[in-house]
């Protein structure tokens, strides 16, 4: 059956001159419900089955902009009514519910609870009043739509219809694709899934498309008639009815049977529809197949024995890991964020998350860790947890969804854990445990898992909400352990289909060589059934047992990705540009400079002392040659910043040995350099540059630093007796002070050279200054700076 | 008021090269890897923006109490608009507190890099920010000037107590020092102009072109 929405609203009040500036559109609902009344009564007359109420902006949070929270209830029940005066009990009514304005934390400031609290209110007034479905639309955040979600099924029993707006990109704004809409409202229950707003039928015919793909829920469409254009001063859209209603059967054959209209379509564009529809076929589906699917706000991954293994990230977990741990209780949560990136890069698909540390805030420290995480990668989360406390805060603060690990068939486990995933949406990882303990064979955690199975569908999960864990126990200690959890999972996937997972490390407690027997273990379990481990993806040995029985199992076809992967291909190791054994030491070390090289210089200065090179030649023929070379390509473009710096690092390195080996020559510095970000100014990296290069070609260094007064720098020359004073201004705002420091050091009757840059300063500007030289980049500066010490 | 901390999950390793001075040049990966990786740990991206009405005739904001914008390029760049976006975006101190600490430790070529991927981050927060001001102002017709900030051209930096103070950037923890530098320091202020001509509302706000620069020796220069 096909339904037909209404179209704009705000548009016909507009025409109407029934909006005065600064007015309430929704105050009308009280106001004049006449008003409101007939236009709904134009959409009916148009064939219109469900309208829509005129509360888009009737929140709470929103009608606070008009100083009318407080009438939310009275304006929602007014605008029910106004609706059902029209639409008697042969139309629909669906309660309109728009976004709040405010993007959720973290990526606004709105919390989810306030979020969450606006629409409770709403949806309440909406259901008090009478409507027949509950309508949240036009959101770019599914956050607030998971938050108005929960609140309209918390405080109503009426279908939910959840439409989010999407951008030319084909994501929401804050980057949810589409099937990523379907899988995660899907499983929270939303009984309509669909689109409105931001764009024409054209493009939302791709995104219906990827919806109905992704869920059996009815999918709605309520497009713009076109995509916006500016007519004679005003915002206007510019398909007309007959084009409009030409694309309604597109949509209905990309998979929507609820169709109507958003900004700027009118009742003639609703006729339309109804026109085009009228013969067109009953729209038949068929029955997707459920598998697991995963989300977090911008990504689905699938796990299914018909495609590559995904890997579950272990590493969250601070058992038995004190830094972990402790960054956990501080509140840190540094080394959480990086597991979660590198763990990503490795190649895990999913992330466990863990935040098991005693004496601390679990529920606080898992949200904080859910809300992290998510904003760092896109990787779907895994809530690894024994306590519902913990559980359910965070799977409310998770945008997307997540799977819970783990449920046993233990009593308290099923009667608390079950409701909190159907209420979040959330996948279970099933775990054969009873009350009474772990049972042995293959046949009896079946039995153990059928219970939790069943419970769980009792409840209300369906396929594609479970992932089976194959219960590993120590071979050391069952020497069939191994062949339990073969068995164990060849039957998980004859009897249920469902995807199995475990954690691998604990079949080798107890023996030698554990690296081995895991990895051995995980080919065979990988042959036996086995979708998603548990692990630790930086294991190299376990990778690479993974991608050779990708290749074995005709998960990677033909072996394409073994063949490819560079570390099955025997390629000799990359020549070094050139051979520093094969130089003079000398050369060789002025090379290793060149190149940047800081790793190869103690073994290289080794060679030089060894040769009984004399330290000042070294530095002369090697390290300053060197320098000198690369500062006549920066010149000239052809090396970049960058580069110096990493040769500098090459020199700081030889030079820390050399001051090692001969202490003596410690002090007889090329002369004395007094360096300083002038007062007011905060940018010191240039200065920094400065200083790095001077002080590595055998400058005495004294560097004050940044926001340094003219008082301090001259007293400093003096009491140094500097060669050079450097100084460093960024803005124009803070080059002024350079004047006066020059002023000053004159004044002092100081003779030590100034020289001057930082972004703002010109060779003009250092002139007027009275400074002796103006350096434009940090290799100048060495040139000018050696220069004055040669003459 | 609209607070916005875009989700990113990595920095531009292209911008960050050009940021850097690198430009097209050849240059250990994993050192920018490193620095992009790391930079993303330690970042708190987070931005805030405000819309105002803007008088062109008299290059006024509607801001209580209202802001008067000085200097040619800047008042010749929001021609025609009659509303402008007020933005305020940052990375965070942790990160240049980190810069700061590596180049003491002598990783100066990592140092400069985080500093430049830092500046990636904070333009790339911006951008994401201007998409999410694109997909609301776009719904009313309105098209978007590129972004433009205090110091662009000959607009006076001495302006930017007022930048902060329209676009609230206190919400998110940006001020001024007397100096009027920005702190923390990776943080922008900048202005979008948006105006409305007959036709379709695609986003067409260009980048800052660095051929209209005048600063020709600057390191990132296209």
């Amino acid at each position: 059956m096909i339904h037909i929405f209404d179209g704009a609203m705000g548009t016909i009040l507009q025409q109407k001159g029934l909006l005065a500036p600064g007015y309430c559109p929704e105050l009308l609902n009280v106001d004049r419900p006449e008003e409101i009344t007939a236009v709904h009564q134009q959409y009916i007359d148009a064939g219109s089955t469900i309208i829509e109420t005129n509360t888009f902006g009737a929140s709470p949070l929103k009608l606070a902009h008009y100083d009318l929270s407080e009438r939310a209830r009275e304006i929602n029940i007014a605008a029910v009514k106004a609706a059902r005066a029209a639409a008697g009990d042969k139309v629909k009514i669906a309660g309109s519910m728009g976004p709040t304005g405010k993007f959720i934390k973290p990526l606004g400031d709105l919390d989810f609870e306030d979020a969450y609290e606006n629409y409770k209110v709403q949806a309440a007034a909406l259901a008090e009043g009478g409507a027949d479905y509950i309508l949240i639309e036009t959101s770019i955040d599914l956050q607030e739509m998971r938050a108005a979600l929960l609140a309209a099924k918390e405080v109503t029993k009426l279908p939910v219809i959840c439409q989010l707006s999407y951008s030319e990109d084909g994501r929401t704004v804050t980057g949810t694709d589409p099937q990523t809409a379907a899988i995660t409202l899907d499983a929270m229950g939303a009984d309509i899934i669909g689109i409105n707003c931001s764009l024409g039928p054209e493009q939302l015919v791709p995104i219906v498309k990827i919806l109905s793909e992704n869920t059996e829920k009815p999918i709605s469409v309520q497009p713009n008639a076109g995509l916006p254009q500016l007519v004679n001063g005003k915002t206007t859209f510019p398909m007309g009815p007959e084009d409009f209603g030409n694309w309604a059967p597109k949509l209905v054959q990309a998979g929507a049977t609820y169709i109507g209209g958003c900004c700027g379509t009118s009742p003639a564009h609703i006729a339309a529809i109804k026109d085009a529809l009228k013969d067109f076929p009953e729209p038949t589906f068929k029955p997707l197949r459920r598998r697991l699917m995963l989300s977090s706000r911008s990504k689905t991954v699938a796990v299914d024995k018909e495609l590559p293994t995904v890997l579950i990230g272990e590493r969250i977990n601070p058992t038995g890991r004190k830094k972990l741990a402790a960054e956990i209780k501080d509140g840190s949560f540094l080394s959480v964020k990086k597991e979660a990136m590198d763990q990503v890069k490795a190649g895990a698909k999913l992330l466990d998350v863990n935040m098991g540390v005693g004496g601390i805030d679990q529920a606080k420290a898992m949200k904080k860790a859910i809300t992290e995480i998510s904003q760092l990668t896109d990787a779907p989360l895994v809530i690894d947890t024994s306590d519902p406390e913990v559980l359910e805060a965070g799977l409310r603060a998770y945008p997307g969804r997540a799977l819970i690990n783990s449920v046993s068939a233990e009593k308290e486990r099923l009667r608390t854990f079950i409701p909190l995933a159907i209420k979040y949406g959330a996948a279970i990882l099933c775990l054969p445990l009873t009350d009474d303990g772990i049972p042995k064979t293959a046949e009896e955690r079946l039995k153990v898992m059928d219970i939790i199975i069943s419970e769980a569908k009792k409840a209300g999960l369906k396929d594609g909400d479970f992932l089976l864990d194959g219960l590993v126990m120590t071979v050391a200690a069952d020497q069939y352990a191994c062949a339990h959890v073969l068995n164990t999972l060849r039957l998980y996937r004859e009897k249920y289909g469902y995807p199995a997972t475990m954690g691998l490390s604990n079949i080798s407690f107890g023996l030698p060589n554990r690296p081995l027997i895991n990895s051995t273990f995980f080919a065979m379990c990988l042959a036996a059934g086995l979708d998603a481990p548990i692990m630790n993806p930086y294991d190299e040995q376990m990778q690479n047992a993974l991608m050779a029985s990708m290749a074995l199992l005709g998960k990677d076809p033909n072996g394409k990705d073994f063949s490819t992967n560079e570390k099955n291909l025997s390629v000799p190791k990359k020549a070094a540009v050139a051979k520093q054994e094969d130089l003079a030491p000398l050369e060789a070390i002025k090379q290793a400079v060149i190149e940047g090289n800081a790793d190869a210089m103690p073994e290289l200065l080794e060679r030089a002392f060894a040769d009984n090179i004399d330290p000042n030649k070294l530095t002369e023929k090697a390290l300053t040659a060197a320098m000198n070379e690369i500062g006549v390509d920066f010149g000239a473009g052809r090396v970049f910043l960058p580069q110096v710096l990493l040769s500098a690092e090459a020199m700081r390195s030889a030079f820390n040995i050399i001051k090692e080996k001969y202490p003596a020559k410690e002090g007889e510095g090329k002369g004395t350099v007094v360096l300083a970000t002038v007062k007011g100014d905060v940018h010191d990296l240039g200065k920094n540059i400065v200083g790095a290069l001077l002080e590595n070609s055998g400058f005495n260094l004294i560097d004050l630093g940044k926001d340094v007064p003219a008082e301090e720098i001259v007293a400093s020359a003096i009491k140094n007796d500097a060669d050079i004073v450097g100084l460093c201004a960024l803005m124009t705002t803070t080059m002024t002070e350079i004047d006066e420091v020059i002023r000053q050091l004159k004044e002092s009757g100081n003779t030590s050279k100034v020289i001057v840059g930082g972004a703002a300063l010109t060779q003009d500007y250092a002139d007027e200054a009275g400074a002796d030289f103006y350096a434009q980049d940090a290799v100048i500066a060495l040139n000018i700076a050696n220069d004055i010490i040669s003459k | 008021m609209a607070i916005f901390n875009s989700p990113f999950f990595e920095i531009d390793k292209s911008e960050t090269k050009r940021y850097a001075g690198l430009r097209q040049s050849e240059f250990d990966e994993k050192i920018i890897e490193e620095a992009c990786e790391l930079a993303r740990l330690i970042i708190h991206p987070t931005g805030n923006w405000e819309i105002y009405d803007y008088d062109d005739t008299s290059q006024t904001i509607a801001s209580t109490p209202p802001f008067h914008i000085q200097g040619e390029s800047i008042k010749k760049h929001l021609m025609g608009c009659d509303k402008v976006v007020l933005l305020s975006a940052t990375v965070g101190q942790e990160i240049e507190d980190k810069i700061t600490s590596l180049f003491k430790e002598g990783k100066y070529a990592l140092s400069l890099i985080l500093d430049a991927a830092a500046t990636s981050a904070v333009e790339q927060n911006a951008d994401l920010m201007e998409k999410a001001i694109f997909e609301k102002v776009s719904r009313q017709g309105y098209k978007m000037k590129w972004r433009f900030s205090p110091g662009y051209g000959d607009w006076p930096i001495e302006q930017q107590p007022e930048m902060i103070r329209t676009s609230k950037a206190d919400i998110i923890g940006v001020h001024l020092t007397e100096s009027m530098m920005l702190e923390p320091r990776k943080s922008i202020t900048a202005i979008i102009g948006l105006y409305i001509i007959e036709g379709n509302c695609t986003n067409e706000a260009e980048k800052h072109n660095c051929a209209a620069c005048d600063k020709t020796n600057c390191l990132a220069r296209k």
